[in-house]
């Protein structure tokens, strides 16, 4: 308001009557509301309790005893009344109490010797008699945050990370020396391996949705909106970044003749409107591709962030046995990531092994941050979450290839060309027969 | 280095946010120590298992003691609780033995510590109250319908096809007695026929029907125990298997009995679902009386098995003074109720609860342990008075 005091009266009081009109239904609402909480009985009458729920989130195992997370996902508030393990009742202690509010928490610490490797059913019993249970496929004891545990998931994220993209990098020399049609072929290969990689991502936070989130969350619709929102919203980066490099087009030619990129001005953090008409296509053409490669860097490294989220969670919850062939079979998975950023750069100008190095880390380095996130402070949310940014990330980048693609390809059209055609699903075939390992 | 830079904060700024994100939604899972100075104590029952403090409340039936107002049945009370009924004597001397049993189905009570049910009962408990004759006296027994679904009782024994309370239901708010000759002298069930079956039996409605030889049985110190479950989620599977109608509830209320003195325990078992349930004694044998139809026993035995509705008499005496458990050695229901222990005394007078290994006594502000120590004058029959 502060900032409107040099407007002219009639503009202000109007801003008034727009706001009292805004508010209206507001005041209908609420009046609606105490008329609806203050009279129960007279409009809407049900002698029928509504069903309890509550969902068990996590369930670690330390040293004799069993720790379970459970949340009242039902629609009232609930008393826990017993737990029990594999469907034997066991005296235990309930953290900070044994009543829930609607989505509040617990923890349910049952004192009991269990046998590491062997499955568990841990049952929550409420005050109305109904039992929940979880089953725990594989009991392990739960990663405690210590150095060496640390490690051990940052070496996993390097693995499954950083590795893998980096050797996906080292395709760079070769996809340069290749023919249009061929590098057409690796381009559409990648969009194949990302299309891939979305859906993937997609289907796993719908199994993580269903099996370790009450519906009250409406975590499936959340995959959706928030993949969208991150499609959008990248989309929407991804375009005033190409802006702005078209804008300074002219350093960008000194860049690649005398590399004096140290003697440059900053970049001018604030964007402006004024758009550079006189950019031409051939500019453009230099500048997309890296762009569009460091899109499919961030997009994987968001991927690969809820990737690490997934894995560190698996090794929580005990759902994975971590050994040499599953780790093997995520670095084959994921190396071919690594030629999905090399790709789009493959026909521009020369570029750095610095660079290349740094669009590894940032595609690479979230699976080490994800992995102790979500080993240390497991939460399904999160994960659904991070995939979901993840899976629209990858396909707004799958967008700017494929409109890369038809801008470099003239009239010809997309679909016309038979490489692009087979290197979409091969690239596919590649990601299917690669996850197959894992 | 133009990208890169951008890359940079773009970076920085997605760690940042992820790592606001995780550590909100970890704080929110987190817990804070609220009332730090209230401590209770965890476990403690299983050798080799630790024992916990906690800030938090405790779950624990083996230890908790149910709320005797909300309580489906007092256990303690029901062991040695007999009803001979309102005695009168017909004009050919015959004995005549009158009940009222009230049978509602609108209750919602707690069979196991927190856990509340909707109860059938016969007069407001599960088991409905024992019911006990002598041979040949005449029984007769008023049902008052006060559910709002139609009931019966049958009962098992001889007696006329019109007071075997299956074609004739009573319906709700009516009202019927049954008449006939108590024979033959054993241990019978009783409970409500009506359809389906699985429901009315499940929800409660049954109980013991004893009648004894003309001549009696020998003086012993006599008890009653009703082996059943709850199926509380209704998902035909039982969540819990007590005997006496509370989980676990001898086991914080240990059953006094004198050593080297007789007990007579008339056992029924009423469990629905599950084909099986059975009986076992520790350190001891019994001789055990099928159906308790002879005077003779069928075995000589520390463990019996039994399908629905079917019982017997067991006599057996403690040699020498402790704890003891009985429980069913089918360990499933052991452990999901059916658990109770005997605690045999020196024939000195000794405070129970010195014996008790109670950990957490919640909820409770009008319990005494006189409460169960009274039922004495209940115990000693040999047979109907």
């Amino acid at each position: 308001m502060e900032r409107e005091e040099g407007n002219i009266r009639n503009t202000h009081r109007i801003s008034k009557r727009t706001i009292l009109f805004g508010v209206v239904p507001f005041i209908v609402i609420g009046a609606m509301i105490v008329l609806l909480l203050n009279s129960p009985g007279i409009l809407f009458q049900s002698s029928i309790k509504p069903l309890p729920e509550i969902s068990i989130e996590k369930v670690e195992f330390s040293d004799d005893t069993i720790v379970a997370f459970v949340r009242n996902t039902g629609p009232s508030e609930i008393t826990i009344a017993q737990a029990d393990v594999n469907d034997r009742i066991y005296p235990a202690a309930i953290e900070p109490g044994q009543t829930l509010t609607r989505l509040t928490d617990a923890r349910v610490i049952i004192p009991f010797v269990w046998n590491i490797g062997e499955p568990y059913s841990i049952g929550i019993t409420t005050d109305d008699g109904t039992r929940f249970e979880k089953t725990i496929n594989s009991a392990a004891p739960a990663p405690r945050p210590t150095v060496g545990q640390a490690s051990t998931f940052a070496l996993i994220g390097t693995y499954v990370g950083i590795i893998p993209v980096m050797m996906g990098l080292v395709w760079y020399p070769f996809i340069r020396r290749l023919s249009p049609n061929k590098y057409n072929f690796f381009l559409s290969l990648t969009a194949g391996l990302l299309v891939f990689l979305g859906i993937d991502a997609l289907l796993e936070s719908n199994e993580i949705a269903v099996n370790a989130l009450a519906p009250a969350f409406n975590a499936q619709i959340l995959i959706i909106m928030v993949a969208i929102v991150s499609f959008i919203s990248l989309l929407y980066v991804s375009q005033r970044l190409i802006q702005r490099a078209s804008k300074r087009s002219k350093p960008d030619i000194e860049y690649k003749t005398g590399y004096s990129s140290h003697s440059e001005p900053e970049p001018d953090l604030e964007l402006s409107d004024t758009r550079t008409t006189s950019t031409s296509i051939q500019q453009q053409l230099v500048i997309r591709p890296i762009a569009i490669s460091m899109m499919i860097a961030i997009g994987i490294g968001l991927h690969n962030f809820g990737e690490g989220l997934a894995i560190g969670a698996a090794v929580l919850l005990g759902e994975v046995a971590l050994s040499s062939f599953l780790i093997l079979g995520f670095t084959l998975h994921n190396t071919t990531e690594g030629l999905a950023i090399v790709a789009p750069m493959a026909k521009s100008r020369r570029i750095r092994v610095t660079k290349l190095m740094i669009m590894g880390l940032i595609a690479g380095g979230p699976t080490i941050m994800g992995a102790w996130i979500g080993g240390f402070l497991y939460s399904p949310i999160a994960t659904i979450i991070f995939l979901s940014i993840g899976a629209g990330a990858i396909f707004q980048v799958v967008y700017s290839i494929g409109s890369w693609m038809y801008h470099t390809n003239g009239s010809r059209g997309l679909l016309n060309n038979h490489s692009i055609i087979i290197g979409f699903a091969f690239g596919m075939l590649i990601m299917y027969l690669t996850g197959l390992l894992v | 280095m133009r990208y890169p830079r951008v890359v940079v904060l773009v970076g920085v700024a997605i760690s940042i946010m992820i790592f606001a994100i995780s550590t909100m939604l970890y704080s929110r899972s987190s817990l804070s120590d609220q009332n730090s100075s209230k401590l209770d104590t965890v476990g403690g029952h299983t050798p080799g298992y630790p024992i916990l403090q906690t800030t938090g409340d405790v779950l624990d039936p083996t230890s908790i003691v149910i709320n005797p107002k909300t309580a489906v049945v007092e256990p303690m009370k029901y062991l040695r609780e007999f009803n001979y009924g309102r005695i009168s004597t017909s004009s050919n001397g015959t004995v005549i033995r009158d009940f009222t049993l009230i049978a509602s189905d609108q209750q919602s009570k707690e069979v196991s510590p927190g856990v509340f049910y909707n109860v059938w009962t016969f007069n407001g408990t599960i088991p409905g109250p024992t019911i006990r004759a002598a041979e040949g006296d005449v029984i007769r027994i008023t049902l008052i319908n006060n559910g709002t679904k139609f009931h019966s009782i049958h009962f098992h024994g001889i007696h006329p096809s019109e007071m075997d309370g299956v074609f004739e239901g009573i319906a709700p708010g009516g009202k019927f007695t049954y008449e006939f000759t108590a024979e033959p002298f054993g241990v019978f069930p009783y409970h409500c026929h009506m359809q389906p079956l699985e429901e009315h039996i499940t929800h409660g409605l049954y109980g013991v029907f004893i009648i004894d030889p003309k001549q009696g049985r020998p003086q012993a110190d006599e008890m009653v125990m009703l082996m059943n479950g709850y199926d509380t989620d209704f998902d035909t599977e039982n969540n819990f298997y007590t005997v006496n109608g509370i989980p676990y509830y001898y086991m914080h209320h240990p059953i006094e009995i004198e050593k080297n003195r007789l007990i007579r325990i008339y056992l029924l078992n009423m469990l629905e679902f599950d084909p099986l349930n059975n009986f076992h004694l520790h350190a001891n044998m019994f001789d055990f009386y099928k159906t308790g139809t002879k005077l003779i026993p069928d075995e000589y035995t520390d463990i019996v098995t039994m399908n629905q509705a079917e019982r017997g008499i067991l006599e057996f005496s403690y040699k020498y003074p402790g704890k003891y458990m009985f429980h069913a050695h089918k360990t499933e229901f052991a452990e999901k109720g059916w658990t109770g222990l005997f605690l045999v005394k020196d024939g000195t007078t000794q405070s129970v609860n010195e014996n008790l290994n109670v950990t957490s006594i919640r909820n409770i502000t009008d319990y005494s342990t006189s409460d169960f120590n009274r039922s004495t004058n209940h115990v000693p029959t040999g047979g109907v008075k």
